[in-house]
């Protein structure tokens, strides 16, 4: 329709020095948001020692959790 | 005789009618009840944190483990990662956005949005980044940050 060009190949990201508040969504693993905030699945446990007082097994987070996101040291 | 007695009557007799008369001063009003001392005004309340603001952002062709730009600029090549690093201050918990757009003949083309919200307790920087694998048009951008999806800054770029 126009020559305007297309950005729908665009990736983009966010990290913080302070904590980052994360909601779950459907489909959400830890190691998924472990690769998404801080580029490496390996790196899961640091999002669940963060949030032991609302996460008691690794492997159950729901939707509409809120996570911390502690940042990387 | 009888005169000097009536005079005497006449004599005892306004001595009693000044002395009826001699009204009592009436008493003083009483002195007006001192106003109450003002109530010392309650201390002004602990100044209630600002929340997170805004301070600065800066854009860059990557960023330090502080996530602040180790080179600032604001003209890019077509391969460039590029970065916009938010600096803000104050604690509690904030949603920082930051929304890329292309514009060319004065119309805008949206290229990407990121949200991010922070819990800060205190000065914090937070870093939005985009890339495109097949490289970025010619032309000018803009990235507008907002937070709590209020205006903060704005900042242009080009790519050559």
């Amino acid at each position: 329709m126009s020559d305007m060009p297309d950005f729908s190949n665009v990736n983009s990201g966010s990290s913080s020095t302070a904590t980052k508040i994360r909601e779950v969504k459907s489909g959400d693993s830890l190691s998924k948001i472990a690769k998404q905030e801080y580029g490496d699945a390996g790196k899961w446990q640091l999002i669940f020692e963060a949030n032991t007082d609302i996460l008691k097994d690794p492997n159950k987070i729901f939707p509409g959790q809120k996570l911390k996101i502690p940042p990387l040291a | 005789m009888l005169s000097k007695l009536r005079l005497i009557a006449v004599a005892a007799a306004s001595v009693l009618a000044l002395v009826a008369c001699g009204k009592k001063e009436p008493a003083p009003a009483p002195a007006p009840t001192p106003a109450p001392t003002p109530v010392a005004p309650a201390p002004a309340p602990a100044p209630v944190p600002a929340g997170v603001t805004v301070s600065s952002v800066s854009l860059g062709k990557a960023v330090g483990a502080d996530k602040k730009v180790t080179a600032a600029s604001d003209t890019f090549a077509k391969g460039d990662t590029i970065y916009a690093s938010v600096d803000t201050t104050g604690s509690g918990s904030a949603t920082l956005a930051a929304k890329w757009v292309y514009t060319k003949d004065g119309k805008t083309v949206p290229v990407k949005e990121d949200t991010a919200t922070i819990s800060a307790t205190g000065p914090a920087t937070s870093e939005f980044h985009i890339s495109k694998p097949d490289g970025w048009p010619v032309g000018t951008y803009q990235v507008d940050v907002t937070l709590d999806g209020k205006p903060a800054v704005t900042k242009s770029f080009k790519v050559q």
